[in-house]
């Protein structure tokens, strides 16, 4: 057998060398410090920096506020993961099989995702307000007072109020993906399956499904990394509360980082997070290739 | 030839990325004038040896500060053309987290206002005030005998702002006991006109206020030391009266209008003007927003009395005020600026406005000339009476100095209490464990973390 000996290729060397080189100080030599910091007691601002050994990773797993940040965090992501790939699919095909205005409602259910998460935080909090914001108003018109809630202000619904908003503001981005993937699929596959009499909901569970599961496995993966990684919406919206009722633990690190003075155990914080990402994306990752069809 | 325009294609692609990585025009919201006429800059005797640029940043989410902070800043660029003060957008709502993200991206400024002085003072960041400068104030709380911040107010003392006439149609009393008050809190709540009480809980340090009087009350006024007894380990956060404190601000937070825990601060104003809240318990600053949203609204001040009739209130000199950081201060140039801002700032005329639309307590030793609103009058009032005088817990310094952003956890979980999704022993413990474990990096009385 012929071995095909490898030569180095400097053109495709210096196409990828800015990524590289921007990648290298931006991503992997920050990532690399942080699992130093995570070891010591450093508080963000003082150049004295002392070494405490596991003490910050002891902490995080005895502590109940972090315990009660993964629980959001898990919460969030599976909720996020599931309905805005669900909410997404169906706007996709709603827009895939619209005869007039394509364009005008793909527009439409895009417009949340070009918003920032600062700006469309601001407008949901505007909207959740018990006092004057239009939700309860209608509730109010409706005569549904019953109905009336502090979306923001109880404990035991807030959660639910920012998943809302991350989902209106992420569907339209994984919309686009599925929307992409429903073009692509064969037109003659469909007609062949319809000529053997194959209902739509059929053609749907054997035919696009299997052959639309590579979207799945990029959206499922993004919206899972995108439900891991929320921080906007809570900052703006409820400031993790109320009291710890929707903190996560991208937002704990944030506050132990720079609200508490605590840049070592918020960086330790961060260091967990990437083990959670990684194992997590790893296990979807193989669940969801493993139904991918391709023709 | 293809290799020729790979590799330009590559030089060009890294010159786009890094051209897109760089922001170099900086930042401002407001870069105050610097327009002046020649002959006024002939007028300005020069203070500096070239011309000085200088950042400056403060807690920008109070309207009326905003402005006059805008308006004084503009004065003195003005009065001053060879020096720029510039300001730079703050973030009122969480002012000490954003100078730390400042410092953190290399974008600390040269001068700004400074809450957290001592975590500042101890990583050097901080430039001594000149004398000068330190000799301006009546008292000045000093680090190991160096003085490091220019306070631009007393303390923010704390009281009952209510509704004249609301009380005046329903024969309701200023209180003289906590029972009183609770009574008549109680008394408004089961008229329904309004609710007794407007809170500003979306933010948590509104809570801090309400926190502050019920803490003054139960604990300090008999352990003024509770939190330095907190780190010797004498005391603890089970103690029954910081539990009484726990139980009196939740009852307290009982009187609130629906919707408190998700209400800005921001908003509380639009309350109480327009009749939804008959009294709102806040800060001296708030004095010129009620009239800056209704002129015609009349409103009256009351201390919160104790259970005894007695009135602790926040007052005295705080560690806070302008600062100038250290490497700002290795530049002459900078240094002379920031001297001549402060006296500018302090000067009779300039400051006395600032006091009297702030309602803030003068802190020079020479009090400026201003008009007093009656509401303000009433305040400086009960600060010559008040049977206790304290610092906010978080203004503390030395063997009280709190460990680094407890407070927020203490209200966060207040807020839990009152929202009944923790009872006041568990809220004690929780307290308690957080506390043991910040206490792992920081204890003034041992100089763990403080060194």
């Amino acid at each position: 057998m012929l071995s095909k000996k490898k030569k180095f290729d400097k053109t495709a060397f210096l196409f990828i060398a800015p990524a590289f080189v921007l990648f290298t100080l931006f991503i992997t030599v920050p990532t690399i410090s942080s699992f130093y910091y995570s070891f010591t007691s450093w508080d963000g601002i003082n150049p004295n920096i002392t070494f405490i050994g596991l003490a910050n990773y002891k902490e995080i797993f005895t502590s109940a506020r972090f315990g009660n940040a993964l629980k959001n965090t898990a919460l969030l992501t599976v909720v996020i993961s599931i309905c805005e790939n669900v909410v997404a699919l169906a706007l996709a095909l709603l827009v895939d099989n619209v005869c007039r205005a394509k364009n005008l409602f793909r527009a439409i259910f895009y417009l949340p995702v070009i918003l920032s998460g600062i700006v469309s935080g601001f407008i949901w909090k505007i909207m959740y307000s018990y006092n004057f914001g239009p939700i309860n108003k209608v509730l109010d018109v409706l005569g549904l007072e019953a109905l009336k809630q502090d979306w923001l202000g109880n404990a035991d619904i807030a959660i639910w109020a920012v998943a809302v908003v991350m989902i209106w503001k992420g569907a339209g981005y994984y919309m686009i993906i599925y929307l992409a993937a429903l073009q692509g699929v064969p037109q003659d596959v469909q007609e062949a399956a319809t000529i053997d009499g194959a209902s739509a909901v059929q053609r749907f569970r054997y035919i696009t499904l299997p052959l639309i599961s590579g979207s799945f496995t990029i959206c499922f993966t993004l919206s899972l990394i995108n439900g891991l990684k929320v921080f906007d919406q809570i900052a703006v919206m409820t400031d993790g509360g109320p009291g710890f009722a929707t903190e996560t633990i991208v937002y704990l690190l944030y506050k132990s980082g720079f609200g508490e003075g605590r840049q070592g155990y918020g960086t330790a914080v961060g260091v967990v997070l990437l083990f959670i990402i990684l194992v997590l994306n790893s296990i979807q990752s193989t669940i969801l290739r493993k139904r991918e069809v391709q023709l | 030839m293809k290799k020729a325009l790979s590799v330009l294609m590559a030089a060009g692609m890294t010159a786009a990325m890094l051209a897109g990585c760089g922001g170099t025009a900086p930042s401002s919201e407001s870069t105050a004038s610097t327009e002046s006429s020649t002959a006024e800059a002939a007028a300005a005797e020069s203070i500096v040896t070239e011309p000085t640029e200088m950042t400056f940043v403060f807690a920008d989410g109070d309207d009326a500060f905003k402005t006059q902070m805008n308006k004084i800043v503009d004065g003195f660029n003005e009065k001053y053309p060879d020096i720029t003060i510039t300001i730079q957008p703050g973030d009122g709502g969480s002012y000490s987290e954003f100078l730390k993200t400042k410092d953190s991206v290399g974008e600390f400024p040269d001068m700004m206002e400074m809450r957290d002085t001592a975590m500042y003072v101890r990583a050097g960041k901080l430039a001594p005030l000149s004398d000068e400068v330190a000799s301006l104030f009546s008292s000045n709380v000093d680090f190991d005998g160096v003085t490091y911040t220019a306070p631009f107010s007393g303390a923010n003392t704390m009281g009952m702002m209510y509704n004249k006439q609301y009380f005046a149609d329903n024969g309701l009393e200023i209180p003289t006991t906590w029972d009183e008050f609770i009574t008549l809190c109680q008394t408004i709540q089961d008229k329904g006109d309004m609710a007794p009480l407007v809170v500003g809980g979306s933010d948590v340090w509104h809570i801090g206020f309400l926190y502050d009087l019920c803490y003054a009350n139960d604990v300090l006024e008999t352990d003024p030391d509770f939190i330095e007894e907190c780190y010797t380990g004498e005391k603890n956060f089970s103690d029954p009266n910081y539990q009484q404190a726990l139980t009196d601000l939740s009852q307290l937070l009982g009187f609130a209008q629906e919707g408190w825990a998700s209400t800005p601060d921001a908003q509380i104003t639009t309350f109480f003007v327009n009749d939804m809240a008959a009294m709102m318990f806040s800060g001296t600053h708030m004095f010129s927003q009620i009239t800056d949203a209704d002129p015609e609204f009349e409103f009256g001040w009351f201390a919160v009395p104790d259970r005894e009739g007695k009135v602790s209130l926040l007052g005295g000199g705080t560690a806070g005020g302008w600062a100038l950081s250290a490497e700002a201060a290795k530049d002459p140039n900078k240094q002379a600026a920031f001297d001549a801002f402060c006296q500018y700032f302090f000067s009779d005329e300039v400051y006395g406005e600032y006091c009297e639309v702030m309602a803030a307590i003068p802190t020079t030793a020479t009090m400026p000339t201003m008009d007093v609103s009656e509401q303000f009058q009433d305040v400086l009032d009960a600060l010559e009476s008040a049977d206790y005088l304290h610092l906010m817990w978080n203004q503390e310094i030395g063997n009280k100095e709190l460990p680094p952003d407890f407070r927020n956890f203490a209200y966060k979980t207040c807020i839990e209490i009152a929202q009944g999704t923790r009872d006041v022993n568990s809220a004690s413990e929780e307290l308690q464990k957080t506390w043991d474990v910040a206490l792992q990096s920081f204890n003034p009385t041992t100089g763990l973390g403080v060194a």
